[in-house]
């Protein structure tokens, strides 16, 4: 399927602050999909928000990706609740 | 002083340790625990180990007494192990670690299990039988790695029994296993099962197909209880596992075998494996449930060692890995 018949899936997700933006990033991006999956996504952080973009084949593929992601993003967000707020740099 | 923290979750244990040289401060842990005749999703199971695992984390600071800016290092489960399980729990450690701004850790399960095993035992050189739900490994060390000298060439021992106890609906509370155990205790008749060791490695699903295929019959017949079969199960391909074991050995010339994993908490398992260590004049390590089943002090433990070697995950290159061999992990902490 061509690229620009690809089926594209945006979410922004507005932070308290750029550090936790930065943390959410950096603990949702290593996990790469499924090679062959038939979807793909790409975070970035501008700011205090975390951009998700998806490109996927079928809506029922980016539809589990999406979910998945979205329980991931919950779990962050509520370790930074109760672990958080960042510690300061150490001496 | 070196203060690691440790999450695993590759499977339905989800489990938070801390240790410190050596002296483990904490090691709490859930288990998710299915119906019996039902197995474990990897969907389910890493829900229910996203539903618990702050709690865990935090009965794990609470219990060591320790507070998150004196830890060292943030150990968890890169591999091998169930994606969805392994995913979660790595989101949280990397999280942490980032809140925290302490160095990360990917450590290899069956790594895991090997050093803990070795620290509470105080094995020097063992051979290692890994056996659990998920792996079924003999493995010995030379020229910084963990080798495998034999291994399942379908399914773990553990899997066997985990699928044999849902054929006859046994409990999975604590665990399947341990269920087997204490009926085949009361088993009386030896059913002759097919007995299928090939070279250094073994098979079991064979084993299980056949077993799976005889249950109803036979005790509809009444040729022989539940437990006659569960007896029989474990008489089979514990002595298998013994076998490869003796081999392997022989080969190495070694004194020591270390049982780890969750089937290495089983006693008639330690009995058959002492007697062998008897006739050869060997040692036998083994240890109880707190050590032998998943837990977080085991990730610890190996993340212990392979920080105080030098090593460290960067963010970026800590994704998980549902295959991850013993042997492709370099051991940089021993000689």
């Amino acid at each position: 399927m061509a690229a620009e018949d690809a089926l594209q899936f945006q979410l922004h997700v507005p932070f308290p602050c750029a550090r936790d933006a930065q943390i959410a990033h950096n603990s949702l991006s290593p996990d790469a999909e499924p090679r062959k999956g038939g979807v793909s996504k790409t975070l970035s952080v501008t700011d205090n928000v975390l951009h998700v973009h998806w490109r996927a084949d079928e809506a029922r593929i980016l539809r589990v990706s999406v979910s998945s992601f979205l329980e991931h993003l919950s779990l962050v967000v509520q370790t930074m609740d109760r672990f958080g707020p960042a510690l300061p740099d150490p001496s | 002083m070196t203060i690691v923290l440790g999450f695993e979750g590759s499977a339905n244990k989800i489990g938070v340790g801390i240790v410190q040289d050596g002296k483990v401060l904490s090691n709490p842990r859930r288990t998710y625990i299915t119906p019996p005749g039902q197995g474990f999703l990897p969907g389910d199971t890493a829900r229910h180990h996203r539903s618990c695992i702050l709690d865990v984390l935090k009965e794990a600071l609470e219990e060591a007494n320790i507070q998150p800016k004196e830890i060292d290092c943030v150990a968890y489960t890169k591999g091998p192990g169930m994606g969805a399980p392994l995913l979660s729990v790595a989101i949280v450690a990397r999280t942490v670690a980032q809140l925290w701004k302490k160095p990360l850790l990917g450590v290899n399960h069956c790594i895991g299990h090997i050093e803990m095993g070795r620290l509470i035992t105080g094995a020097l050189n063992p051979t290692v039988l890994y056996v659990s739900g998920g792996n079924t490994q003999v493995i010995a060390y030379s020229e910084r790695r963990y080798r495998i000298f034999g291994e399942t060439i379908d399914i773990a021992v553990g899997n066997c029994l985990d699928r044999f106890a849902r054929v006859l609906k046994i409990s999975n509370d604590p665990s399947p296993g341990y269920n087997i155990e204490q009926m085949a205790k009361k088993g009386k008749k030896f059913v002759e099962l097919p007995y299928t060791v090939k070279g250094m490695d073994v098979s079991f699903s064979g084993i299980l197909s056949y077993i799976e295929d005889v249950t109803h019959k036979m005790l509809s017949s009444g040729d022989c209880t539940p437990e006659d079969l569960c007896f029989s199960l474990q008489e089979t391909l514990f002595a298998m596992l013994v076998e490869i074991t003796e081999r392997a050995m022989a080969h190495c010339g070694s004194q020591e075998v270390l049982i780890v994993g969750g089937v290495g908490c089983n006693i008639r398992l330690q009995e058959m494996m002492a007697t062998m260590c008897k006739e050869r004049s060997a040692k036998l390590f083994a240890t109880d449930e707190t050590f032998c089943i998943d837990n977080g002090a085991m990730i610890a433990q190996a993340g212990w060692e392979m920080f105080r070697s030098g090593q460290a995950t960067a963010l970026q290159d800590s994704w998980i890995t549902q295959r991850y061999r013993t042997d492709e992990v370099e051991v940089t902490w021993r000689d």
